[in-house]
């Protein structure tokens, strides 16, 4: 992987812009265009990121893509875990309380557009989950979410985020990916490519998929999009594990090993040939590696240990079959953060069957049925996964990031008992290492329609994830077909208010 | 260098402006605009910063603007004028200055008037001329002087290259072994190491005279079908084509893959390359419609997925005009022009309104399906010609037991004697029936459908069965789709629905087509739930010209007819059998792209639709005399030809390079212009710039003998033969202290440089080695993937069974689909270009290599294979070694392999050399 251009780039490039700047006809003053560009330095050399900074790329063995690099500045995040909830949580409905949808509850004020993504829209409806002050913050939370409502004290809102669509696998793409098309790295691909890992023995990227299969962008939210395929995540869950990780039934511990001593002999004899080469050497080293994968995950898929207590907590029994199914995920999440994998991306969620069931937080139908249905599956696993780490100490290190597409809005669909799309309001929150904590930012309007204070896009969302985890999302760039691509494009900015102190 | 430049039209400023206006009223710049300027802009746009790439200290830099590609002044034309778009603050994204620091409304009015006045600042004047570029891509390529050598037959190649060698002190490694360079020749050229029985026979003569059986084996392997197949393969990575859409439910394109063909058969044929690129771009022109899969080759949105609000459809619409644009860009220009999307491009000479004049001349354009026009003597025409006959045969002897249905999957069609009639009724058996059209043909214009509403047919049928938001209008308006009539009985009613045309005048009819959802037939396939026909079956009556009403036709009798009559159930069933070949080898939907009426064509301000400046016309890029005169009523496919004219000039200084270049990228591992799809300033400079040159003319205009015919302008197999002929490619991979110490990328070529092979041919090469590989050409691509519902993910269910047991190439490109075997080996996932694909090492590699159930499979067939060979053990090894590695074991790997035969099976000896560095790395 170690093309010239991938290498340094930095000083070849005249910055040759605008062509049509020539020289000037002149007047008595004779203002030379050229002349002044040289001036003002536009002529120089100049590194090629948007902003104007110098990419950092960093330095991969390709022996040995995963070892651990360091971060661009210090920082107390090493891991990160993103738990995904596709099909757009309602703001409304959860954390972004708006006291406006009782007093307009049924009535249609002026401001609502008569048509929203599925079409025309109906009057406000208030919130389906009664609100309460919780923790010291006393931060308003529904009792849709019970659970997750005890430990607001801990998260950090972001309360104004816009994106940039209103459809959901463009919204998947944007919040994992940093742009609506298709084929981009998702940010955990962007993280393993710029930090490696800490567990050689163990992939450095896992994407722990919904019990109901891959969310509607699918690949894509863990994918390496034009990265090298070395950073893309490892798709498996509690209850499945990596394609091909076991050794066939049909063969023996012995056969298994005993074929992997001949091919060693192979490779070692073929090396000869080709002294030094890092390529074949990096080739060796993976066999290795994947030997070691073969015990080390059944190792950490293993939840025998965990106690009972542990067990309920995260309600792996007494719940629906899907809850169960999702307890399990949080809890091989938790695993595979202690064992120091680097980004474990948790989904909550999957794609639309079509059928009777719900697979995901969409609800443009019955939200009073279909949010209680999903929040049951998520609410009590995922504020025990974080209860967990933090009894842990392991959120001292550990950045969590809960995040949606998009958020609902504060009207019904026409005739309707649900709610569309709203792309200009919804809910995220982050918690852990380097995370101001019982802090909101950002505000949406009266009704929850759309962000009026401190508005936040998902360009500077992923620019703060990047910078928690030491990161500089202007610098951290892959040179694909012309560009120093970057998670952000060629936007976003680090939202200060949200850091720790001492972290920012 | 020829610079070149253009006058954009002198501004003049001064003393005729000056009288016309009276110097009272007069905004005076000094006075009221300077102090606006420094106070409120500079700090920022000024002489220590120039955000957005803008300053207002000058002049100059107001008339020109800054990244947006708008000039910020237009002198006379406040309306014109972006800055005062930004300090009025009309549109948040560009408010300047920001939120509370705008300008006093006076400022603002101010400052409009000294635009209108004519924008004078005492002191300066300034015309603006273009000077072209002088970044070396876009200079005119002219053939270099071929470095001297004492050897007059030498390959021009090599003289570059060992001019540049000599120069680092470096030179060419010897040759490589006879082994390993056949075994690199073939899988470079097609794609599949040589079997053992080609080995032997190249062997056998290398013996006797290297050089001829070298020359004899390119012959061969350039001759090879499998050679279409290995370079469509890196065609279709450049332009991320794939089957299905991508994005929302990532539908399945249908047909799309007769595109695939067509790049297979180009490749074959040795489509000159300016024929093939035009053909890509304008091919309906010219009867290769397949050709313009090129077009619609990146992912797109489907409209029915892009949600109501009409922002967000004209967003789409705009991102797949795009998708086109990058597949210009990436694989013919080597340029991101879509990089000037939303402003000017920051490195090279594409203006946004560059972008938007290229995005005009596509405007005919649309994802979807369409009918291939395609020459008589395509072989898709000429076996749907064939097939016509052999079905009008069948007709004519169905005939004599009446009427008849066929079923072509998306509508059937019911055949019965021609009658004249002024009014057709359908009457249904089913009390609920859903049609979205019913067409009806008569024998005169066969493809004249007399149903249509705009033949001034009308229609009736019993209202209170007709759903409301289903209306009879539907059924025979020109559009399929989910729009559709539904009709049904009322509860406790026995009536039917029923539906009766009347036309203006007398027609004559004999064919009535009927479907219930034709859309999905003609844009898509393997969707569950899809081709259904919810009608059943149904009477046909006709009211004679004598006004009485009889019926021509009740389908539920055509079966009982074919039990009493064993030959009509015996045609029927031959002509099911022909429909369905017509659907497969004939001229069907595909998924190439559909032509719609272009539009007119404006620059999108910041690259938003909601931002529509000025209008542009179909053009190439200025910066490349890209003026093709036309205008906005020029039809889309004069458009295209007209560009794809410009773009295949002898003197477009890009094209022949590019594809120069890239043939090298595919033979070497490494373009001598690495960044193969950025030929810009951005990308890298060519490692060397002659021999690119001398490869581009050469492609242009072939001049060296290199077989014994002679080569063809454009010919892109003369230029490989070329590449493959030369000592460097010839030369050993071994490494050498020197030449990794002073060139480790070995980009200058003092060696062959080695590399992991792509997925492809790691499977292509187990499959065959395995005797099992199917290695027929062309048609629909094999699936893993299961049949999916209309909103859920494709699963894979079988990648390994012999169903598949295709090359790779056939696979069904899935957009960000994991095979669950080579997305590992950096198989794309079609979403972006992928120029080249990167190689990355993983333990899942190994994990997929080592375990899965093809793996095993292949390996058990390789032992079989080398066991039938005969002989003991130990030959059985050695046949296992040869057949995927083309060579022997050494003493000790046999001795070590027979050990864990012994033990276990030959097939772990398998499957230890497919997972081997040897088995994946070219040599």
């Amino acid at each position: 992987m170690n093309h010239p251009e991938n290498l340094s780039q930095q000083g070849r490039h005249l910055l040759n812009r605008r062509h049509f700047l020539g020289t000037a006809g002149l007047s008595t003053a004779g203002l030379a265009l050229a002349g002044l560009l040289q001036a003002d330095g536009l002529l120089a050399k100049e590194p090629l990121t948007a902003g104007g900074k110098t990419p950092i790329r960093p330095d991969i063995d390709p022996g040995n893509p995963y070892a651990s690099r360091k971060a661009h500045f210090e920082v107390p995040a090493q891991q990160v875990l993103v738990i995904y909830c596709p099909g757009a949580v309602s703001h409304v409905d959860t954390f972004d309380y708006k006291p406006e949808l009782f007093k307009y509850d049924e009535q249609k004020p002026p401001g609502i557009p008569a048509v929203t993504f599925e079409g025309p829209t109906g009057n406000i409806a208030k919130p389906f989950w009664k609100f309460k002050p919780r923790g010291e913050t006393g931060k308003m939370v529904s009792g849709l979410l019970p659970h997750l409502a005890e430990q607001v004290d801990d998260f950090c809102f972001f309360h104004a985020l816009t994106t940039e669509t209103s459809a959901h696998p463009q919204g998947e793409n944007f919040m994992n990916t940093g742009f609506t098309m298709e084929g981009f790295p998702s940010f955990g691909a962007w993280v393993t490519y710029a930090l490696g890992t800490e567990n050689q023995e163990l992939p450095a990227f896992v994407a722990i998929n919904d019990p109901r299969g891959l969310a509607r962008s699918g690949k894509n939210n863990f994918g390496n999009g034009f990265l090298p395929a070395a950073f893309q995540g490892t798709d498996f869950t509690a209850k499945n594990p990596p394609n091909n990780l076991h050794r066939p039934a049909s063969l023996s511990p012995r056969a298994d090993r005993r074929t992997a001593d001949l091919l060693e002999r192979l490779n070692a004899q073929h090396l000869e040939q080709y002294p030094g080469d890092a390529d074949l050497a990096g080739r060796i080293a993976s066999y290795e590696l994947a030997g070691r994968m073969q015990t080390s995950v059944p190792d950490v898929m293993d939840l025998s240990g965990e106690t009972q207590a542990t067990l309920e907590a995260y309600g792996v029994e007494g719940g629906s079959e899907l809850r169960g199914h999702y307890a399990r995920n949080c809890l091989l999440a938790r695993r595979l953060l202690e064992k120091g994998v680097r980004v474990v991306q948790l989904f909550n969620g999957s794609d639309p069957s079509g059928g009777n069931g719900i697979t995901n937080w969409d609800s443009h139908s019955d939200i009073a049925k279909t949010h209680a249905m999903q929040a049951e599956i998520m609410d009590q696993p995922t504020a025990a996964l974080i209860a967990d780490l933090k009894q842990r100490g392991m959120l001292d290190h550990t950045l969590v990031v809960w995040a949606t597409e998009f958020g609902r809005m504060p009207f019904l669909q026409a005739n309707g008992t649900g709610r569309d799309h709203n792309p200009d309001a919804f809910t995220c929150f982050l918690t852990g290492a380097g995370v101001k904590r019982g802090f909101s930012y950002g505000e949406s309007d009266e009704f929850g329609f759309k962000s009026v204070a401190d508005k936040t896009t998902v360009y500077d969302f992923n620019a703060t994830l990047l910078h928690l985890m030491g990161l500089d999302h202007e610098r951290l760039t892959y040179y694909h077909n012309g560009l120093e691509r970057r998670l952000t494009n060629v936007h976003g900015h680090v939202v200060h208010d949200v850091l720790e102190k001492h972290a920012s | 260098m020829i610079k070149k430049r253009i006058n954009y039209g002198a501004i003049l400023l001064g003393g005729f402006l000056l009288s016309s206006v009276s110097a009272a009223e007069k905004v005076d710049f000094e006075q009221e605009i300077a102090p606006i300027l420094e106070e409120g802009c500079q700090f920022c746009h000024g002489e220590d910063a120039q955000e957005s790439g803008f300053r207002l200290d000058g002049l100059a830099y107001l008339l020109k603007g800054g990244d947006s590609g708008f000039a910020a002044v237009v002198p006379g034309k406040p309306e014109q004028s972006y800055l005062l778009d930004a300090i009025r603050h009309a549109d948040e994204a560009i408010a300047m200055p920001p939120y509370e620091d705008k300008l006093p409304q006076e400022q603002i009015d101010l400052i409009a008037r000294w635009i209108a006045e004519g924008a004078i600042w005492p002191g300066q004047s300034v015309t603006i001329d273009s000077e072209n570029s002088d970044h070396w891509s876009f200079q005119p390529v002219v053939r270099p002087e071929v470095p001297s050598s004492d050897k007059t037959r030498e390959n021009p190649i090599d003289r570059f290259l060992a001019k540049k060698l000599a120069k680092e002190g470096l030179s060419f490694s010897p040759p490589a072994d006879p082994r390993s360079l056949l075994r690199r020749v073939s899988i470079i050229l097609t794609g599949l190491p040589p079997t053992s029985e080609e080995l032997e026979r190249f062997l056998k003569a290398y013996n006797q005279d290297a050089g001829a059986a070298y020359l004899a084996a390119i012959d061969r392997l350039l001759a090879s079908p499998h050679f279409g197949e290995r370079w469509a393969q890196h065609w279709l990575d450049v332009i991320r084509w794939a089957e299905t859409n991508g994005s929302e439910s990532n539908m399945y394109r249908k047909n799309a893959w007769i595109y695939r063909d067509y790049v297979v058969r180009a490749f074959n044929e040795d489509k000159p390359y300016d024929q093939f690129l035009f053909e890509q771009i304008a091919g309906d022109t010219v009867g290769q419609g397949d050709a313009t899969g090129y077009l619609v080759a990146g992912p797109h949105v489907p409209v029915a997925t892009v949600g109501r609000e009409p922002s967000a459809q004209r967003q789409a619409r705009a991102d797949r005009m795009d998708e086109v644009l990058q597949t210009i860009g990436a694989s013919a220009l080597g340029l991101t022009i879509s990089c000037a999307r939303c402003h000017n491009h920051k490195f090279d000479p594409i203006s946004i309104q560059d972008y938007y004049s290229m995005s005009a001349v596509f405007q005919d354009v649309e994802f979807g399906s369409r009918y291939p026009e395609l020459a008589e003597d395509h072989p898709r025409s000429v076996r749907e010609r064939e097939l016509s006959q052999e079905i009008a045969g069948i007709h004519q002897q169905l005939k004599q037991w009446g009427p008849w249905q066929e079923n072509w999957t998306g509508y059937r069609e019911l055949h019965f004697p021609k009658t004249e009639t002024r009014k057709i009724r359908i009457s249904f058996e089913w009390k609920a029936v859903r049609l979205d059209e019913i067409e009806m043909f008569g024998p005169a214009e066969p493809e004249r459908n007399f149903a249509l509403a705009s033949e001034g047919t009308q229609t009736v049928s019993p209202p209170e069965m007709t759903n409301y938001r289903a209306k009879l209008k539907e059924v025979n308006d020109g559009k399929y789709g989910t729009m559709a009539w539904v009709a049904k009985s009322l509860p406790g009613s026995k009536e039917k629905p029923w539906i009766e045309f009347s036309f203006p005048e007398p027609r004559e009819i004999q064919r009535i087509r009927m479907s219930t959802n034709r859309e999905d037939f003609l844009e898509t396939d393997y969707l569950l739930g899809i081709n259904n026909f919810n009608f059943g079956d149904y009477r046909v009556e006709v009211e004679t010209l004598q006004g009485e009403w009889k019926q021509i036709a009740a389908t539920k009798n055509f079966n009982l007819k074919n039990k009493t009559h064993p030959l009509r159930g015996k045609l029927q069933k031959e002509l099911k059998g022909l429909i369905e070949e017509v659907g497969e080898a004939g001229v069907q939907p595909s998924f190439v792209g559909n032509f719609i009426a272009p539009v007119q064509t404006y620059v999108f301000g910041r690259g938003s639709p909601e931002n529509p400046r000025e209008e542009v016309f179909p053009k190439g890029l200025s910066e490349l005399e890209g003026d093709l005169q036309l205008s906005s009523d020029a039809p889309g496919p004069q458009r295209r030809v007209a560009f794809a004219k410009w773009l295949i000039r002898e003197e477009h200084p890009l094209t022949a390079r590019v594809a120069a270049n890239r043939l090298w990228h595919h033979v070497f591992g490494q373009g001598i212009v690495t960044t193969t799809s950025d030929f810009g300033a951005a990308g890298t400079e060519p490692t060397h710039p002659e021999l690119l040159d001398w490869l581009a003319a050469e492609l242009v205009g072939p001049t060296f003998e290199a077989s014994r015919n002679e080569a063809q302008p454009w010919s892109m197999k003369h230029l490989i033969r070329l590449m493959v002929m030369s000592k460097a490619f010839r030369q050993s991979s071994s490494p050498t202290q020197r030449g990794l110490d002073k060139d480790a990328d070995s980009a200058l070529l003092w060696r062959f440089p080695p590399k992991r092979v792509e997925a492809e041919v790691i499977r292509d090469a187990i499959l065959q080695a395995a005797g099992g590989l199917d290695r027929s050409l062309g048609g629909r691509s094999f699936r893993i993937h299961n049949v999916k519902k209309r909103y859920s993910q494709w699963e894979v269910v079988d990648n390994h069974g012999p169903e598949t047991w295709r090359r790779m190439l056939y696979q069904e490109r899935m957009r960000r689909v994991d095979d669950q075997m080579f997305t590992a080996f950096d198989f794309p996932d079609c979403g972006q270009v992928r120029a080249k694909r990167p190689i990355s090492t993983t333990p899942l590699q190994a994990l997929n290599l080592m375990n899965s159930p093809f793996v095993i499979e292949q390996a058990n067939l390789i032992a079989e294979r080398a066991k039938e060979f005969g002989g003991d053990k130990a030959q059985a090894v050695d046949q296992c070694f040869y057949r995927l590695l083309g060579r022997f074991p050494t003493d000790g790997e046999r001795q070590a392999a027979l050990e864990l035969a012994n033990e276990f099976d030959l097939s772990l000896v398998c499957r230890a050399l497919i997972n081997s560095n040897e088995f994946a790395f070219l040599p």
